[in-house]
């Protein structure tokens, strides 16, 4: 489980004038699932093209299972693009095995009917991808990316366009591949996922890395909240230094001096507490406050 | 390469299905049968129709023969005209000899003709017939000139073609820049499609961009072979059966269809780089168009020169245009019907197509490569050095 699926060393790339990626370095062992995370435009997509040889950084090494990349790496990697698409115009068997030839997957129609079959879209193998609808084509997406049984999966906001029901039978086949010791770079925005889906994490912001580790090496680094379901105005509290509101229920970071039992106090004057709770900090909490202090 | 063929594979089964294809297929055959038809037999309806023709002759010289019904006077002529006996009749007025003046009557309507020269025949047949000439020499004057069009090289040797062996690789110039328009064109829309549809990064997570553009350019470019021979075995077929079939026989083409195929593949892939170059980053087949302007222009200007071309084929502005890379296909094959183009101009104007095709090839994958994953981005110089660098 140590071996190095992917070792990124001093990545740096820029367009133009402007940096993308800064000196960027970081690895991911075999067999976990690694959450990639940043805010809109912090470098990720980019990272993932230069991994895949997509595009070509200006600066730094990369090294994916141990090699030096070479076009016939491509068929070990499984990939969902942030932006992407099918051929509308031909059936779903045709696009999936056009996309499972050029990964070199022999017998492929086999493979397709598993897959297909465990997404439950057997009974559209033989219609047009014009008359599935956008969750349904988000399957064939990943069927796609699984195809060919990769030991490495990017998978760039997998859960984009799912419903509760598809995005719990997405996250289950994830875990099933992670499992069969697959390793799964996973990018998305959905915090909740990574916190529960992921090993380790890395944070990018404008290009550096801002966060690398585990969830909790990461959140012990970070004071505990008090976490509160409520109702009336939460307005602003003394000693509170960021809310992060959601109308019923909030997460309060408090400042480095006040306790826990005075800002309760404060709060009690101000709404009615239905629970409370300390706890660690969300990775939502704090990717904003990373992002926001940057 | 593997990947390679993958992917021509499956480019030219998506572009051969299209109905758009498959009518293109059949449409030199909805265009050229009406024109042979045209051409070809309404003539031949029109000459044959008047079979029985009248006249009134004041001057006692004709007589009746085979077709030609002789009537005492205009009343008679007239009526039997009306009445569909004859198709038409002329009278020959007493001072026919002094004035040559004949006047000839016909019935209106779409097939109908006056018939001069079935007249013209059988007044020289007549007016012969009243000399003392030699009857040799009286056959001449009926069929003065029996043509044998013989062409001189600029050595005085003489060519072994036909008077219309030109319409051939005249024919096939166009049929040729038409095929290579249409398969680059295909290529364009099909690279801005893709970045349309978004498939293009799953393609780039399995082949290189390398890999991808030349699938592309071999897929799009057998499709647009397939429609050029498809074109030009249609041709072939039609003219074969057409009336004017007598006019090509003799006519070597295998040599020329063999050039042709050559100027069409390097003029093609040409074509094909500067294309991929202008869609590449572009987001609409709209702004990959305007960008593909400049290498459209080029290469139509042998048919807006076309007249220079043709009236002097060894011109400077032919002999430009057959070194210029973009112009060079076309030229040359319409030079070639014209003049016997010497040796080392062909052997030039096919090195530097093939100087340019491996330039534009390599260029061609660099843009595309940084390109294609750009979006919102209209073909600019300044952004060709640029991708380039990337």
């Amino acid at each position: 489980m140590n071996e190095k699926i992917l070792d990124v060393k001093n990545l740096t790339k820029s367009f133009d004038t402007k940096i993308v990626l800064d000196n960027l370095s970081f690895e991911v062992k075999k067999g976990v699932v690694f959450g990639l995370l940043g805010p809109n435009g912090a470098g990720k997509t980019t990272m993932i093209r230069i991994i895949l040889d997509i595009i070509r950084a200006d600066h730094g090494a990369i090294k994916i299972f141990g090699e030096k990349f070479d076009e016939n790496l491509k068929e070990k990697i499984g990939y969902l693009p942030e932006e992407r698409g099918l051929y509308q115009k031909i059936t779903v068997l045709e696009c999936l095995r056009y996309f499972a030839e050029l990964k070199n997957v022999k017998k492929s129609e086999d493979k397709i009917d598993f897959w297909l079959d465990k997404v439950g879209l057997m009974d559209y193998k033989k219609k047009k991808m014009e008359g599935l609808s956008k969750g349904m084509q988000q399957k064939i997406q990943l069927v796609a990316a699984f195809i060919h049984n990769p030991e490495l999966l990017i998978l760039d906001e997998p859960f984009s366009g799912l419903d509760p029901i598809n995005t719990k039978m997405a996250k289950d086949i994830l875990l099933d591949l992670k499992r069969e010791g697959k390793t799964i770079i996973l990018s998305t925005h959905q915090m909740d996922q990574v916190e529960r889906t992921c090993d380790r994490i890395l944070m990018i912001n404008r290009g550096k890395r801002v966060l690398y580790g585990s969830l909790d090496e990461i959140k012990s680094n970070y004071k505990e909240s008090l976490v509160v379901e409520y109702e009336g105005d939460l307005g602003r509290i003394e000693g509170v230094k960021k809310i992060n509101d959601y109308g019923k229920y909030a997460e309060l970071s408090l400042e480095e001096d006040i306790e826990p039992q005075e800002a309760l106090k404060r709060l009690i004057e101000v709404v009615r507490i239905r629970r409370f709770e300390m706890k660690a900090p969300s990775l939502n909490e704090i990717f904003i406050e990373v992002v926001e202090n940057a | 390469m593997r990947k390679t063929f993958i992917v021509a594979k499956h480019e030219f089964l998506a572009t051969v299905k299209t109905k758009g294809f498959i009518f293109s297929l059949i449409l030199p055959l909805l265009i050229l049968l009406p024109m042979v038809f045209a051409m070809g037999f309404i003539p031949q309806m029109i000459s044959e129709t008047p079979h029985n023709i009248g006249f009134v002759d004041e001057t006692g010289t004709l007589q009746t023969s085979e077709n030609f019904i002789k009537f005492e006077d205009i009343g008679n002529a007239k009526k039997a005209l009306l009445e569909n006996e004859i198709n038409a009749f002329f009278v020959l007025p007493a001072n026919y000899f002094e004035t040559g003046k004949i006047s000839v009557y016909s019935k209106g309507g779409f097939f109908s003709s006056r018939p001069t020269s079935s007249i013209e025949a059988f007044l020289i047949s007549n007016l012969l017939r009243e000399s003392n000439l030699d009857e040799t020499l009286k056959e001449r004057i009926k069929e003065p000139a029996n043509e044998e069009v013989i062409t001189l090289n600029e050595k005085g040797e003489v060519e072994e073609k036909s008077g219309v062996g030109f319409l051939i690789p005249y024919a096939l110039g166009i049929l040729l820049l038409l095929a290579i328009m249409t398969s680059s064109g295909y290529l364009m829309q099909g690279i801005v499609a893709e970045k349309e549809n978004k498939t293009v990064e799953i393609l780039l997570s399995s082949l290189s961009a390398n890999e991808l553009l030349s699938g592309k350019i071999l897929g799009f470019g057998s499709a647009g072979l397939l429609q050029g021979l498809v074109w030009f075995c249609s041709v072939g077929i039609i003219l074969f059966l057409s009336p004017f079939a007598s006019l090509f026989q003799g006519i070597q083409i295998s040599w020329i269809l063999i050039l042709a195929i050559v100027y069409f593949t390097l003029g093609y892939l040409l074509f094909a780089g500067s294309m991929a170059c202008a869609a590449a980053p572009a987001s609409t087949v709209r702004d990959a168009q305007q960008g593909a302007m400049i290498f459209t222009m080029l290469g139509i200007l042998p048919m807006i020169l076309l007249n220079i071309i043709i009236k002097a084929p060894n011109s400077v502005i032919a002999k430009v245009l057959t070194y210029v890379p973009y112009t060079t296909s076309v030229t040359t094959l319409m030079r070639i019907a014209l003049v016997e183009v010497p040796i080392y101009e062909l052997v030039a104007s096919l090195s530097i197509l093939v100087i340019s095709v491996l330039i534009m090839i390599k260029l061609s994958a660099k843009i595309f490569r940084t390109g294609i994953l750009m979006y919102g981005k209209k073909m600019k110089i300044k952004n060709i050095f640029r991708y380039l660098r990337e």
